[in-house]
């Protein structure tokens, strides 16, 4: 530790000990342009992580809510955040995204799983009778929102288009499939037949263009089947966002060339969504500082590997989850290719002098949040303004010049910052808008749901039933 | 340069000026972006009357795209 520079304290919050998962007080202390997360268990020990690292102030991150508890809490208060989670009457944030690990099968064996997916038989997956309990505990719990159906890999599921269309017909208007892509590449009817069933996105993982860091993360070179992948969703009329894990020292260098590559197959491609990695799983010794990459680390990789293109402060903190959760930025692709910023970046929402009468309701930024990521994450209908004879009609005004190229290139870029159990914050998780639904119908945090103690013991995840 | 109009005869006078609307050239911003329209305007004030039509339609739409979450 750097004992030269002088420490500030800058607040408090509530973790857990990355051994015994026990409940312990917390702070966000600075030294230098970093802040650490500091913790201390009686038995284990003090952890201090890195939160946030690099020139971009921390205090002026901000993007505060009045928290919003769910319609329906399928949990009571008894052992508190997070032990309760199911929602319970304490949490902040109705869901924004409901995720439904649909199999716990996958084609790929991926050091860096979050769900620990692997080869369990086709008989442990949940039935459709159960994933619709799911859809309707969802509905209950927070009303219409966004679904991701995920897994493991859930292509592996031969009635993906019937899961599909059980959600529409639940009422979900958006269903986008978090998926490797290797069936969708695979199988030259897959993705047309999901967009038949109603499915409007592709959640594309996407770590890089380089073998290397194919080999790194998923063991093998995927980089002609992800490219495939998006030609069957290009055909099928099928959006996509490529999503790839950062990892310090893999592929933080290719995060220019990523976005180039997305920004080339707009508008099918709609945006990037960086993750940096978090750390689930078994992990005796805490993962080092240089193994972690920040939110602002991000942003200024971002600034530096597009020339400018893209600035840091084009894009700002969330409005539904926590601001400490994610950034995203909304752009305008031109004609030559280049990006450059829709709205006003961060002046639009980080003012810090609000009033508390003036800060906006968890549940109002989660309306916005949901609104707009169903429209920008979905592929944009066709050119409105067109004549009888089937010809676009010629652009008019300014209006028309902006909305015949806006309707369809916009493009997002945008990052979250899952928690593990040595970054942990407990204020974050209250205000998660991200829930898994448990095979019981519980809705949990996406971080609480994946979080295990640095011996692999789960949180609230339990193993698959044989 | 804006190659289409809406200024378009009305009954609609400015209240203020008293006088009637005149087709003009107008800089609409929004978050950062311009857009040069052609729209009924008073020569005495500059009031300008946006048609509901243009509100609710094309000026909407584009509010949405420029709008972040």
């Amino acid at each position: 530790m750097d004992t030269e520079r002088p420490i500030q304290l800058l607040s408090s919050t509530e973790s857990l000990c990355p051994v015994c998962l026990k409940r312990l007080q917390a702070v966000r202390e600075q030294q230098g342009d970093t802040v650490f997360l500091v913790k201390q268990c009686s038995e284990h020990g003090t952890v201090r992580t890195p939160i946030w690292r690099g020139a971009l102030p921390f205090s002026t991150w901000l993007r505060p809510k009045k928290p919003s508890a769910p319609r329906q809490a399928f949990s009571a208060i008894k052992d508190g955040c997070p032990f309760d989670c199911g929602l319970c009457p304490n949490h902040g944030q109705h869901t924004c995204t409901a995720l439904l690990e649909i199999t716990g099968r996958c084609n790929l064996r991926c050091p860096v799983c979050f769900a620990d997916a692997g080869d369990q038989a086709p008989e442990t997956d949940p039935s459709l009778v159960q994933i619709g309990m799911w859809y309707d505990r969802v509905m209950a719990a927070s009303g219409p929102c966004n679904i991701q159906l995920s897994g493991g890999e859930p292509t592996m599921r031969a009635d993906l288009a019937q899961i599909v269309r059980l959600g529409r017909d639940k009422g979900f208007d958006f269903i986008q499939l978090n998926t490797n892509g290797l069936r969708l590449a695979e199988q030259p009817g897959l993705s047309g037949e999901l967009k038949a069933a109603g499915l409007a996105s592709v959640f594309l993982q996407f770590d890089g263009l380089s073998r290397h860091t194919h080999l790194a993360l998923r063991g093998r070179d995927l980089r002609e089947s992800k490219e495939l992948a998006i030609r069957r969703c290009v055909e099928a009329g099928l959006a996509v966002v490529l999503v790839p894990t950062l990892v310090p020292g893999i592929n933080t260098h290719e995060i220019g060339a990523i976005i180039d590559y997305g920004v080339r197959f707009a508008p099918t491609v709609r945006g990037v969504h960086f993750q940096p990695i978090s750390y689930f799983g078994r992990y005796p010794q805490p993962p080092a500082d240089a193994d972690r990459l920040t939110l602002p680390e991000v942003l200024l990789l971002i600034e530096a590997q597009t020339d400018g293109a893209v600035r840091a402060d084009h894009c700002a903190p969330p409005a539904c989850e926590h601001a400490l959760c994610s950034f995203h930025g909304n752009f305008f692709i031109d004609a030559a290719g280049r990006l450059t910023p829709l709205g006003s970046g961060r002046a639009a929402c980080c003012s810090t002098g609000e009033t508390p009468a003036a800060i906006p309701t968890a549940l109002e930024g989660r309306e916005k949040s949901v609104r707009f990521t169903a429209r920008q994450w979905s592929l944009p209908m066709a050119d409105s303004a067109c004549n009888c004879a089937g010809q676009p009609a010629p652009p008019q005004d300014d209006f028309d010049r902006f909305l015949a190229r806006a309707r369809t290139h916009t493009f997002t870029l945008s990052a979250m910052a899952f928690q593990d159990v040595w970054n942990l914050d407990l204020e974050r998780l209250r205000g998660c808008c991200i829930h898994v639904v448990a095979p019981d119908g519980r809705l949990v945090p996406f971080c609480a749901y994946n979080l295990t103690s640095n011996q692999g013991r789960p949180l609230h995840r339990r193993p698959v039933r044989p | 340069m804006s190659t289409f109009s809406f200024a378009e005869a009305t009954a609609w006078q400015c209240a203020g000026c008293n006088r009637p609307l005149e087709p003009a050239e107008v800089k609409v911003t929004y978050l950062n972006s311009v857009f040069t329209v052609e729209l009924m305007v008073c020569p005495g004030c500059g009031f300008v009357l946006v048609p509901e039509s243009l509100a609710v339609g094309k000026m909407l739409e584009v509010e949405q795209l420029l709008e972040d979450k």
